[in-house]
């Protein structure tokens, strides 16, 4: 099953690869799409009051991977990330959920309407092979858990993004989201409860996600396909060390966005 | 070519029959069905033959088939309808299919064997892909309905031949044609003014039109080499726009009370629907992914659904 090319809509929508009846193969509807960034629009300005650097990293068309840093026992950084990348390119970006996300009702429809997708490798590869816009939180669930010790210390970190990288020769953009790890801490997570096969049911340290600030900082790309060929990917010690030049780029842009906020020298007031 | 088609007066037997009378490079099409005798016609005779007897598949094959010089065979016999179960069905879906592969690797003339399988062989589950190709995971869950495990028992006996045989054998896994008399699931279904579907999922649904999956088995006939394709329809949409676009309300429910709502309903009215078929698919969908048969066949879907008006 094919679609056709991805293309802007004559009303301002934003572009996507229409399976035939104004949705893409894996859902994603973009009026929906628009409707949600309205939606969220007050959240995204007025109560995280998300500002950002660097968006010119972010490619106008073809495929491109970003890799984030994950916190907060819910994906309120993907959602602020999701509403900052439509705002800044025009672009739906497609964040790759966990696999257990899909079983879960509601959510998983909504999800799929606003271009989220299941983290199947096929899902993925199809994707960047339509060049689509993705986003990969390396650290999984275990980053969303992470303790508030732990804020902005990255944790165990997945390979399969680099992986992806190299075989589909498309570059890595770094985001460094700064806020999110301080807005909404897991508590305790009871790992008894096991709703729609999550692997844990997260217990937040207060009822609400806190309005702290949130900066985006996007990298500068990194073409780690430059040094390997496609088949490369399937060497495990070239995509862990892909994946660490992803993990140290990153842990840099956190630092630096960490140090610009303790200089006061992002955000400001609204 | 000479084509001996089974399942002749299945609408999709009917439509291939169609297509391949007007291609000129088709000298004959021998067409075998269980009713009675339809006529023949120039370039056209019809054998009325029950494949559930070995007999009959064995004279068919080296009686009418070898008499006129068949080259390629298409298999479109197979039981329709979802509420029958038991081993006289099984022995329509897997055993005469068996015994028509195992009499036409004997026959020198016949080189092709063309089976469309259907996209229900394949297993469905949240954490699958969106889009199957055709190495995803077949569903062998012990528990699934005989009409899903007769389907996939034919598809690998087929699959297993693959190679095996002198036999350049074609599996087409088609998604569901929505169309009457096809033993579509979704047709009857629809049926209904009111569609129940599980609260809180709405997954994309491909079909295809009878004359799509007919146009893949006649390109699959007359293709070279062998191997199994998907072939996917010019429909894909979420089920919530599926049910509205054929004008039908669609209410969800929570997902245990649709299964036993849709056995009163297939009580009550003698339709077909079965939830416990559905299921997984109503919940994550499933689309199969074509760009084989795409590549391969030169397949492209180009007859979208006649959809009803509001």
């Amino acid at each position: 099953m094919t679609s056709a090319p991805a293309r802007g809509q004559p009303d301002g929508l934003p572009a996507f690869r229409d399976a035939g009846h104004g949705y893409d193969v894996f859902g994603l509807d973009p009026r929906a799409a628009r409707r949600a960034a309205r939606l969220c629009g007050p959240l995204y300005r007025r109560y995280f009051r998300v500002t950002s650097t660097g968006s010119e990293h972010l490619p106008a068309t073809g495929a491109a991977i970003l890799v984030a840093n994950h916190a907060g026992t819910l994906p309120v950084d993907g959602a602020m990330l999701w509403l900052d990348v439509m705002a800044h390119s025009g672009r739906v970006l497609r964040p790759v959920a966990d696999l257990f996300v899909a079983a879960f009702p509601i959510v998983n429809t909504v999800f799929a309407r606003i271009g989220v997708v299941s983290g199947t490798r096929q899902n993925v590869r199809h994707l960047l092979e339509a060049g689509e816009l993705i986003a990969i939180f390396p650290e999984g669930t275990t980053g969303v858990a992470k303790p508030f010790r732990e804020r902005y210390r990255l944790q165990a970190w997945r390979v399969g993004h680099a992986e992806l990288a190299i075989r589909h020769r498309v570059p890595v953009i770094p985001v460094a989201i700064i806020g999110s790890e301080e807005s909404w801490p897991v508590a305790f997570k009871l790992r008894g409860v096991r709703a729609f096969g999550a692997p844990y049911l997260p217990i937040p340290a207060s009822p609400v996600p806190l309005p702290v600030r949130y900066h985006l900082h996007y990298g500068a790309p990194l073409a780690l396909h430059r040094d390997h060929p496609p088949d490369a990917a399937d060497d495990p010690v070239i995509a862990a060390a892909a994946a660490e030049r992803v993990k140290v780029a990153l842990a840099e842009l956190i630092a630096r966005g960490l140090e610009a906020r303790r200089a006061g020298a992002v955000g400001g007031r609204r | 070519m000479r084509i001996l088609v089974t399942g002749a007066t299945t609408p999709l037997g009917g439509e291939v029959g169609r297509r391949l009378l007007t291609d000129p490079a088709v000298e004959h099409v021998l067409e075998a069905g269980a009713e009675p005798f339809l006529g023949d016609a120039p370039r056209l005779s019809y054998r009325r033959c029950d494949l559930t007897r070995e007999r009959a598949v064995h004279d068919l094959v080296h009686g009418d088939a070898r008499a006129h010089g068949v080259d390629t065979v298409i298999h479109l016999a197979l039981h329709r309808s979802a509420r029958d179960e038991g081993p006289r069905i099984h022995a329509r879906n897997v055993l005469a299919l068996r015994q028509l592969l195992a009499a036409c690797a004997a026959v020198p003339t016949i080189a092709r064997f063309v089976y469309p399988s259907s996209a229900a062989v394949y297993a469905l589950r949240a954490s699958g892909p969106a889009l199957l190709d055709e190495d995803a995971a077949l569903e062998f869950d012990p528990e699934a309905p005989q009409w899903i495990r007769d389907r996939v028992e034919a598809d690998l006996t087929v699959c297993a031949r693959m190679g095996m045989s002198r036999l350049a054998i074609v599996v087409l896994r088609t998604a569901e044609i929505l169309a009457p008399d096809m033993g579509s699931q979704l047709w009857d279904y629809l049926r209904s003014r009111v569609c129940l579907r599980p609260l809180g999922f709405d997954p994309m649904i491909n079909v295809i039109s009878l004359e799509d999956a007919a146009a893949a088995v006649v390109l699959a006939a007359g293709a070279r080499g062998q191997g199994v394709y998907n072939v996917a329809g010019a429909d894909t949409l979420p089920l919530s726009r599926l049910i509205a676009r054929w004008g039908r309300r669609d209410v969800p429910v929570p997902r245990p009370l649709l299964a036993p709502l849709y056995r009163l309903r297939a009580g009550a009215t003698g339709l077909e629907f079965r939830f416990d078929l559905n299921l997984r698919r109503f919940q994550f969908g499933g689309l199969i992914d074509d760009a084989r048969a795409r590549a391969d066949l030169g397949y492209r879907p180009t007859h979208p659904l006649r959809w009803p008006r509001p």
